[in-house]
């Protein structure tokens, strides 16, 4: 008897938390989607679904959420395959590899706030290293963060830069896993080594990357908001503006909790939908040991 | 029988000697903090019975939210301190205690004394709301060391928009490269200075009076007096006069006036005692002048910004009563007095300004005259008491976000002002 | 020979790009501790200097006094340190339940938790859930900081992934010794599960320290703030001009995950090799 109930009691704790402090507080949101409710929650009316067709026809939402297509797949990809590489890299076992090691898994100590505000520093177009940087060696003297397209790239090198050493600590994991072996022969080989890392190595951390890329589609939709309003304040002109942050200037900076629970919504189903699709097709691709 | 009235009397003892504790939220970051401590212990010392806990809690955005969901949790705070467009929708909580319900019952307050230029815009349909506290305008700050470096004369700031151009230019410096590393002007981009010349013009932001005969139902600053701002702020961006900052980064202004890469700032008179701090350590000569108008047009006036106190309703009228005394007292002479000398905010009473007069504060604090002169020579009117929009925030916001459009080149100044309209009619269509 | 030389010009690439790519990546972090210990004029001079010249230590004391650092540092460990423990606890609890029983149901409550991924809750449901909080009566204490993450799907799946590698023969020896369900979980499987249990620790140690929006919204009072919110205290505080007292309470703040990070970064990558991760 016990035993048959034996996997429920151990869900207990799980299911309670999440039921009271996701579930629940998610439920009430969706509800107050279908309402117009005034800043302090006095007073509130029945709208249907009028808040999803106003967002719907709002030209600034759907900026946002090209946006958002263009910020996550440019920051996911691009960290994915970088991570990939240097933990290909640190996996050499060349000399200092432990130091390199360290000051590229660092970033991952910073908070997403604390990030936005250091590149910001870095960025600032008077004072800033790479402004002067970028002028000494490339000629280009540009007010990062408030003009276009800078603006974008910016906040995609933050991202880039925080995201990184998370997908690096795994793949370095993966890479060890797999018998070094395989990894020599593909390396030394000299001229098809490129071709026999995309071959060999990168398929066999098939199932790491499926798991990297999901967390990192996740951190990217949900974890970004802090970069954003740090560095652009979704500037110039509502340019660098994603979903999550557009619901946290609607729900946070102007109070319209009806619509701001309604993008919620929004986000979350297009997360469910990226997902399935994700797994039914990436799934076939991953290679399973 | 006896027994009951030594514990009716106990209770009351008891009681009177129970401190009422309430707790103020304000957003004075830095070295106000400490100013702000100092007045409260002062206020408690002179209220034994009554314990204020001071948070400082960040932004004014952050209060308000942190005030939202403590109230819908049941555990409001008690006074807290908000940015002036926050006060329609303050008005509309119905969770707030209105200033002049305390002040109808408290015959030792007098109105009077106030400044008529800070209660007006505080006064909503003829009655108080909040305790007009914090207050500012906004203010040219020029670099005299550098006027005189470039040749420019360094008592006689632009007053117009042609001469603010010329100056500009003046001020402009290149390396040997043809690199600008220092130009003109900076001010924060933010839709405050935006209606600070609709009001120097002596025009309006929104109908029925700027929303003050009723409520507002649509902007209507899609005019010419918006557009000679535009226009100077588009020319001066595109001619390399004025650096641009990210929204509303007064920081980033700032910096870029100290650190003598700018000239010319226009920002608060709440910076008054900062920059002149930071001026000497730079080792350059402040000035201060009035904000340039467009030419031709006559000076309207300028619309106080900055803040004020709200408090807010309580299940225990006592902690009311104490938030009101401690509201009550940060507006009395000797608290203002230390808070203008210490900030730059204006104090917002006839007599502090006074009582600084007779003690000739202001002989040798120009710069705090200036600021002040600025606010009584305005002229008083509904457009000069500022606009009273319940969507306020999101009005700010399409004003800020066609700015940027504007200044990064993708939209001109006449269809900024266009994009703006649209989007403030909406928001303020949209505001419940 | 011709084998060995290519080796060498190998190992020369990787080295250029490790260092080429480290430096890079460590460099806003370097920056932020060089301008945390200069004076104003250093942070704005022109061209900006990379090196730090001197020692300025004032920044430090008076971020300290902008903010009590302190309490909000103990606040930041005593937060992090319980989300921990519940996110272990709860997580190894439940991936045990995953990975060792079938049982009606266990497809649907998986997606159910797996669903959370796209709600957190912590950024996109801070009213509802403060309602909830505070109807427990937990406003201005830990319990409204710490009890509400303490579950999560990651740390399910890393311990299910984990426990799924530790061979069936264990469990059938452990049966017939005698030992309960709940006995082989506690004796065996957990002690085997040391290295997944510790980087799974410090995944969420570092994310709950790095908590911003729910400790901004929820902390009313100073002494139940955190790390992330002094920061925040301190960017906003409009007076502050200078970038040094910015930097020191960054500083302040991501010491401790660094060294957390720095120590253990050879058992994290260690645990995640032994987790089973690749598949």
């Amino acid at each position: 008897m016990i035993k048959k109930i034996l996997p429920y009691l151990l869900l207990i704790p799980t299911f309670v938390i999440i039921a009271l402090f996701i579930y629940y507080p998610a439920y009430e949101s969706f509800s107050s989607s279908f309402y117009r409710i005034s800043v302090f929650g006095n007073r509130k009316i029945f709208v249907g679904f009028q808040n999803y067709l106003n967002l719907f026809q709002d030209k600034d939402y759907i900026n946002a959420i090209s946006f958002t297509v263009v910020y996550t797949s440019i920051t996911v990809v691009a960290s994915i395959f970088i991570s990939f590489f240097l933990a290909l890299l640190l996996d050499q076992k060349v000399p200092g590899a432990r130091i390199y090691r360290t000051l590229i898994f660092a970033p991952y100590a910073v908070s997403h706030a604390v990030a936005g505000a250091l590149w910001s520093f870095l960025l600032n177009p008077v004072v800033g290293h790479v402004n002067y940087l970028s002028r000494i060696l490339f000629g280009i003297q540009t007010q990062w963060l408030t003009t276009r397209p800078y603006a974008a790239y910016s906040l995609f090198f933050a991202s880039i830069w925080k995201t990184l050493p998370f997908n690096v600590i795994f793949y370095l994991a993966a890479l060890q896993s797999i018998s070094s072996e395989v990894i020599e022969a593909s390396i030394i080989d000299g001229a098809s080594s490129w071709t026999r890392v995309w071959k060999v190595v990168f398929p066999l951390v098939s199932p790491i990357t499926f798991y990297l890329v999901i967390m990192s589609i996740i951190s990217s939709m949900f974890q970004s908001f802090a970069i954003i309003d740090v560095m652009t304040k979704g500037g110039p002109g509502g340019y660098t503006t994603n979903m999550i942050y557009k619901l946290f200037m609607d729900g946070f900076r102007f109070q319209k909790t009806g619509l701001a629970a309604a993008e919620n919504v929004i986000l979350f189903l297009i997360m469910m939908v990226v997902t399935v699709i994700y797994f039914t097709f990436a799934q076939k691709k991953v290679h399973y040991q | 029988m006896k027994k009951i009235l030594v514990f009716v009397v106990l209770v009351f003892t008891i009681l009177s000697f129970a401190k009422t504790k309430i707790q103020f939220w304000h957003a004075m970051g830095g070295w106000r903090i400490e100013v702000i401590q100092n007045m409260v212990n002062e206020f408690m010392k002179l209220n034994p019975d009554i314990e204020v806990e001071v948070q400082y809690v960040g932004s004014y955005e952050e209060i308000l939210a942190k005030t939202v969901a403590a109230v819908q949790a049941g555990t409001p705070p008690h006074v807290v301190q908000l940015n002036e467009i926050s006060t329609q929708k303050m008005v509309d909580s119905g969770v707030i205690v209105p200033v002049q319900d305390l002040v109808d019952k408290d015959p030792s307050f007098d109105v009077g004394l106030f400044l008529p230029q800070v209660l007006n815009y505080y006064r909503v349909g003829g009655k108080i709301y909040s305790m007009p506290w914090n207050t500012s305008t906004p203010l040219l700050y020029y670099n005299k060391s550098l006027f005189k470096e470039v040749g420019l004369d360094p008592n006689n700031p632009p007053r117009t928009y042609s001469e603010l151009i010329e100056a500009c230019k003046k001020l402009v410096k290149k390396d040997d490269k043809g690199n600008i590393i220092r130009t003109g002007i900076t001010w924060p981009l933010y839709a405050w200075f935006f209606e600070q010349y609709m009001a120097l013009q002596n025009q309006p932001l929104v109908d029925n009076n700027n929303g003050r005969t009723a409520k507002a139902t649509k902007v209507v600053f899609n005019n010419q007096a918006a557009l000679n701002f535009m226009n100077l702020w588009n020319t001066l961006t595109k001619e390399g006069l004025m650096i641009n900052t990210k929204r509303a980064d007064w920081t980033a202004a700032r910096q870029l006036f100290i650190s003598q890469t700018v000239g010319m700032l226009i920002s608060s008179t709440s910076d008054v005692a900062l920059l002149i701090n930071e001026s000497a350590k730079q080792g350059f000569e402040l000035g201060t002048a009035f904000l340039p108008l467009p030419d031709g047009t006559a000076r309207g006036g300028v619309i106080v910004g900055g803040g004020s106190l709200w408090i807010i309703k309580q299940k225990n009228p006592a902690e009311v009563d104490a938030a009101w005394k401690l509201v009550k007292y940060l507006a009395e002479p000797e608290p203002q007095i230390i808070w203008h000398k210490s900030t730059g905010y204006f104090p917002i009473r006839v007599d502090a300004i006074q009582k600084l007069q007779v003690q000739g504060y202001y002989k040798d604090n120009p710069h705090h005259l200036t600021a002040i002169l600025q606010l009584l020579t305005s002229v008083q009117n509904y457009n000069t008491n500022g606009a009273i929009i319940g969507a306020f925030p999101e009005v700010r916001n399409a004003i800020d976000t066609a700015t940027e459009k504007m200044i990064s080149g993708t939209l001109t100044p006449k269809q900024a002002l266009d994009e703006a309209e649209k989007n403030a009619n909406k928001a303020i269509k949209e505001y419940f | 020979m011709k084998k060995s030389k290519r080796k060498g010009v190998k190992i020369i690439f990787t080295e250029t790009l490790l260092l080429v790519s480290s430096l890079i990546i460590f460099a806003p972090i370097f920056l932020a501790i060089v301008m945390s210990i200069q004076p104003p004029e250093f942070v704005f001079s022109y061209p900006p200097r990379f090196l730090p010249q001197g020692f300025f230590p004032k920044n430090y004391s008076d971020a300290f006094k902008i903010v009590p650092f302190a309490r909000m540092m103990l606040n930041s460990a005593l937060i992090a340190v319980l989300i921990t423990l519940g996110k272990l606890i709860t997580g190894s609890l439940s991936g045990y339940a995953y990975a060792n029983f079938k049982f009606k149901g266990d497809k649907i409550t998986f997606y159910i938790l797996f669903a959370t991924l796209f709600i957190p809750a912590e950024i996109v449901l801070i009213v509802p859930l403060f309602k909830i909080v505070s109807r427990f009566g937990w406003t201005n204490t830990y319990w409204s900081m710490t009890i509400p993450f303490m579950a999560s799907a990651t740390n399910t799946f890393l311990m299910q992934q984990h426990f799924k590698t530790i061979p069936k023969e264990f469990e059938d020896a452990a049966v017939i010794d005698g030992a309960t369900k709940m006995q082989y979980f506690t004796k065996i499987i957990l002690p085997l599960s040391r290295p997944i249990i510790a980087g799974a620790a410090i995944i969420n140690f570092t994310y709950a320290w790095n908590m911003y929006l729910w400790p901004l919204i929820v902390a009313m009072e100073d002494r139940m703030k955190t790390v992330q919110v002094a920061i925040n205290m301190i960017m906003n505080a409009e007076s502050s001009n200078n970038w040094g007292i910015i930097m020191a309470g960054t500083v302040i703040a991501l010491t401790p995950t660094l060294i957390l990070f720095f120590a253990l970064q050879d058992l994290f990558v260690k645990s995640l090799v032994q987790s089973g991760i690749k598949g």
